[in-house]
């Protein structure tokens, strides 16, 4: 077998990133904080580093598979997820009002994230079975969303709904790379652009529904699409605020607005926010140094441990540290697309397009929401966070874009 | 061809990821730096606030002394409960009411006064409770969010005297003295009454500041940054009084179920050596939590226990006003010590006045020792006809009687000593007579003293003429030991002759010697100058007083005593106060059968007195 170079550039990040997340980890449960914490929080360290381990270890393994396996397997590992979730909605495990761990022996494991490898693997798999297959076509756009909406329903009804944002969010992504003209793609984010400015500020999205309209207009001069974009943006503004004004509580409300005014919802979410962002603000530019944060060893934060571990980074390295964690992060991303450029195989560059763009908007949310630019949704920050069924599904996903990066030459182009 | 167009394709494809993920990138480190550098001095004091915790250290309050040095009023330290409503979790109601040992309801509606007062403040929840109750509490503390606890102590009475109007008493401070002063914070209790009132900025010390690190949850983790920040807080001062604790304990034993007062001071100095108006109140029911009902039963007994008679009360002096009398009209040349009157019985002027004193001749030595009414409604006439009332109403005042004597009391009052605009604002101008001013002569009618004048007044008669300053406070004791003397210093009265007083003072040994006072105020072994008096009440009861100094030749101790509704002053106030110049000048009481005359007497009308 012709085997290419292995891309040591890239697993050098992970490393990077596993490294930062342990200590991240480390600081958030085994600082002086412990004395506030639970054991089976206590416990989370040295369970991240059996799982850091466990997927060292299965990484290794994942590049000695055949890269055509991956698509071979593609609709039966679908299936498989697919079932496993639904295995998890009846058998499963409650923890913190989500139905998402399934117990297997001494490990508890969050079904819905294995589900994204499975899940990206049979929408590359599908969007490249055929040539010039493209997602213009109505049909292909159609089964390539059904790919989708399954594992979305089953995430809601396991109440995740903020895994189930990242799969909202890839999916224009991966009709984009799939020929998906730009206008159309653009319509596809439009509403959450348009929707996020609207909570913010009435006027802000007034001006950015008419931005994207023209934008719109500007990439693809289609009378329709632009007429579209604006009905769309126009109905979506309203839907915001209606929901925010009518539908809502005003609590509930508040808990949506709290973001971007924390004093809305001074015990509640904005509290976390006000917390999150001193915590961060006050780490200056060199951080108070590793667990010396006030913020995360007295315990104001929520969650320190998962999705507000971007505060321990900031308050305790500063802006040195998190700007040190931003660039792991860039440095990955592009390296990834890097991949994709190289690479000349259809499958590889989706498959990889998307797990750039699946950690890319893990990373923009949950960095988003502990900066207080986006309103508090609950999802780990990729190779950080604890959380071993993440990082071993995270850790697949490269290992998986390692194996097709490293193989590139024998794969052939004409299947 | 096509594969050139898709490559090319795939390359703006890729561009388009890139500029999306550098421009995500951008953002948040745009967010960062807007965060970390540009509002880090917004950020930093926030995490500092989190997590410090300011505690206010109260200092101890200054003690109250005696003359001695004997300790009167002490601290004792109580336990209180607060509640920051704000962190308060209802659903621990009743976790809350179980520690506490009270009804839940009970405990919801001080929660809900606490919110009214303020939602993020911490207010006092319940004080003074029981030291289970206080670690009770902090042992539970991690599960009741917002509930705190403190320290605080309470005012105690350790010897046994009560000096309840002398010491007065502390509450909490109302919501206007908070306003009005930059020290006072809500909840502070402060003096009421008394010294604690009049001497608050000495005795409430300076407070401290504490700084504690807290976690989320409120929980303290020690003192920040080894207390370098911490500044402690300085004791109040103590106040040593001119007070003698024997004589004062003595005092309130024989006032008890009475109504009236007494002041003995030292004649010199002005310092106040007893001071007791009765009935008194129970300053310990007042010195921890509220007794609610004690409070209202103080407010509304008819006996009013919360007013200062001694300082405050109005009364005519009746014929202790006659040495006096005496010593003004040798002043104005109205009468010589030579000078006799003679007393029919009664004296006329339009109408008679009687005198009970046997008829005979009288000078002022014997009208002082038996109490003649007519040698000085003689006096007054000439006074009254002569248009000289202001004059003689400027020379009472010179005695102290009328005018403030600025003890260091709170809510002293004047007297009235009339003089002509008095009488044309009471009767109208030119609307009054001679008629209405011969009762002057005898202490009666609108003439009115408080018991401190009237010692004041002795003491001028026993020091030779000085004006003194009455007080109670001798010394300030800082904080650091140093004492600060008050020395208020006194003023001679030009006009008060030494042979005038001579002539006074000889009446008034007479009259305890030889008057209707000798079975209760002679001492073989003390020489006692005094006069009794009753001052007539057309409400009840007549009041009795009686004012002594002694040793007659060596003055040390005056005194004035007030008897509300007991008739004569010779059965009623004069065996107090000779007791009292006894326990003065001896150190001990020796007649068991006066003083049980007077602890078996009781005022006319009198029921037993609510004190009980």
């Amino acid at each position: 077998m012709d085997r290419g170079e292995f891309n040591w550039t890239v697993l050098a990040v992970w490393a990077g990133l596993l490294l930062f997340g342990l200590t991240a980890i480390y600081s958030a449960t085994q600082g002086p904080v412990s004395q506030f914490l639970p054991s089976y929080i206590t416990n989370n360290f040295s369970r991240q580093v059996i799982w850091v381990v466990i997927s060292g270890v299965v990484l290794a393994g994942i590049l000695f598979i055949q890269p055509k396996t991956f698509q071979e397997g593609a609709y039966i590992f679908y299936i498989l997820g697919i079932l496993l979730m639904i295995i998890t909605l009846f058998f499963g495990v409650e923890v913190s009002g989500s139905k998402s761990w399934l117990r297997i022996g001494p490990f508890n494991m969050q079904t819905g994230e294995f589900t994204k490898i499975t899940t990206i693997l049979a929408a590359a798999t599908y969007l490249t079975s055929r040539r010039n297959i493209s997602s213009e076509n109505l049909k292909t756009a159609v089964i390539t969303v059904l790919i989708f909406l399954l594992p979305i329903l089953l995430l809601i009804l396991q109440n995740e709904a903020g895994v189930a944002i990242v799969y909202l969010g890839l999916l224009p992504v991966v009709l984009f790379w799939s020929g998906l003209p730009y206008g159309i793609s653009l319509l596809m984010v439009s509403p959450a652009i348009v929707g996020y400015f609207t909570v913010v500020d009435i006027r802000l999205g007034i001006i950015s529904a008419v931005i994207l309209g023209l934008v719109i207009f500007l990439l693809q001069r289609r009378t329709w699409l632009t007429v579209t974009s604006i009905i769309f943006g126009a109905l979506v503004i309203i839907g915001t605020e209606v929901a925010l004004h009518q539908v809502l509580q005003p609590h509930q409300r508040a808990r949506v607005e709290a973001f971007t005014n924390p004093s809305l919802d001074p015990l509640g979410s904005g509290w976390n926010v006000l917390q999150a962002k001193t915590a961060i603000g006050s780490g200056g530019l060199y951080g108070k140094g590793f667990m010396e944060g006030t913020q995360t060893q007295l315990r104001f934060l929520p969650e320190q441990w998962t999705d507000f571990i971007f505060c321990v980074i900031g308050e305790e390295f500063g802006f040195i540290g998190a700007s040190i964690l931003l660039t792991l992060y860039l440095l990955l991303f592009l390296k990834l697309l890097s991949m994709v450029a190289n690479h000349k195989h259809p499958f590889a560059q989706l498959f990889i397009v998307s797990v750039t763009f699946l950690y890319f908007m893990h990373f923009l949310i949950n960095v988003g929401s502990a900066t207080a630019l986006l309103p508090i949704i609950g999802i780990p920050l990729p190779f950080i966070s604890y959380g071993g069924s993440a990082f071993l599904t995270n850790t697949i996903l490269l290992a998986i874009c390692l194996n097709l990066d490293m193989n590139k030459r024998s794969m052939s182009i004409y299947r | 061809m096509a594969l050139q167009s898709t490559s090319t394709h795939t390359k703006r494809s890729i561009r388009f990821l890139q500029i999306i993920v550098i421009g995500g990138f951008i953002i948040m480190i745009a967010r960062i730096f807007h965060l970390q550098i540009l509002d880090y001095e917004t950020y930093s004091p926030l995490s500092m606030q989190n997590s410090l915790r300011m505690e206010i250290v109260h200092p101890a309050r200054g003690l109250i002394l005696d003359r001695n040095g004997k300790i009167i009023v002490e601290n004792q330290p109580i336990f209180t409960i607060t509640v920051t409503p704000s962190r308060f979790k209802s659903e621990n109601l009743s976790l809350l009411a179980e520690i506490l040992q009270l009804d839940q309801q009970a405990v919801e509606n001080r929660i809900r006064e606490a919110q009214l007062f303020s939602w993020h403040r911490t207010s006092k929840l319940f004080t003074d409770v029981s030291f289970d109750v206080f670690s009770a509490i902090q042992e539970n503390l991690w599960q009741l969010p917002g509930i705190g606890h403190i320290i605080e102590s309470k005012r105690y009475y350790p010897s046994g005297i009560i000096a309840s109007h002398i010491n007065g008493y502390l509450r909490e401070a109302s919501r206007e003295e908070y306003l009005a002063s930059d020290y006072i914070m809500l909840g502070d209790r402060i003096g009421k009454s008394g010294l604690e009132m009049r001497y608050e900025s000495y005795l409430r010390g300076e407070r401290g500041t504490e700084y504690i690190r807290v976690n989320a949850f409120g929980q303290s983790l020690g003192t920040y940054d080894g207390g370098s920040l911490n500044r402690h807080p300085v004791k109040g001062a103590d106040l040593i009084t001119t007070l003698d604790g024997s004589l004062q304990l003595l005092a309130e034993e024989l006032m008890k179920n009475k109504r009236g007062a007494l002041v003995a001071m030292d004649p010199h100095t002005g310092g106040i050596l007893s001071l007791v108006s009765a009935p008194q109140f129970d300053p310990d029911r007042l010195a921890g939590r509220l007794d609610v009902q004690y409070w209202q039963n103080l407010n509304t007994d008819t006996d009013t226990p919360l007013y200062n008679r001694a300082i405050s009360s109005r009364q005519p002096p009746g014929s202790t006003f006659k040495p006096f009398m005496g010593i003004i009209g040798l002043h104005m040349g109205l009468i010589t010590p030579e000078l006799e009157i003679y007393n029919p019985g009664y004296y006329t002027r339009g109408r008679r006045y009687h005198d009970l004193a046997d008829p005979g001749n009288y000078n002022l030595e014997k009208s002082i020792a038996f109490s003649s009414n007519t040698y000085y409604f003689w006096m007054m006439d000439r006074i009254a006809s002569r248009s000289m009332l202001n004059q003689w109403s400027e020379l009472i005042r010179d005695f102290g009687m009328g005018p403030l004597n600025h003890i260091d009391l709170p809510f002293e009052r004047t007297g009235i000593i009339p003089d002509s605009t008095y009488m044309n604002q009471t009767f109208g101008a030119r609307r009054w007579g001679i008629g209405d001013l011969m009762s002057l002569g005898v202490g009666q009618g609108m003439v009115s003293v408080s018991p401190l004048q009237m010692a004041v007044a002795t003491s001028v008669i026993a020091n030779g003429g000085y004006r003194i300053q009455p007080h109670l406070v001798q010394a300030v004791r800082e904080a650091d030991g140093s004492i600060v003397y008050t020395n208020p210093g006194r003023d001679k009265v030009d006009w008060i002759k030494p042979e005038y007083l001579d002539v006074v003072t000889e009446g008034m040994k007479s009259s305890v010697l030889q008057g209707g006072t000798r079975y209760y105020a002679y001492m073989p072994h003390i020489e006692i100058a005094g006069k009794t008096g009753t001052a007539q009440n057309p409400h009840g009861e007549n009041h009795g007083w009686f004012i002594a100094f002694a040793p007659a030749d060596d003055p040390q101790i005056a005194i004035a005593v007030l008897m509300e509704n007991s008739g004569f002053g010779s059965v009623s106030a004069s065996p107090i106060a000779s007791l009292l110049i006894e326990q003065y000048l001896t150190g001990t009481t020796t007649r068991q059968h006066i003083k049980n005359h007077v602890l078996n007497f009781r005022p006319a009308g009198s029921e037993p007195l609510s004190e009980e």
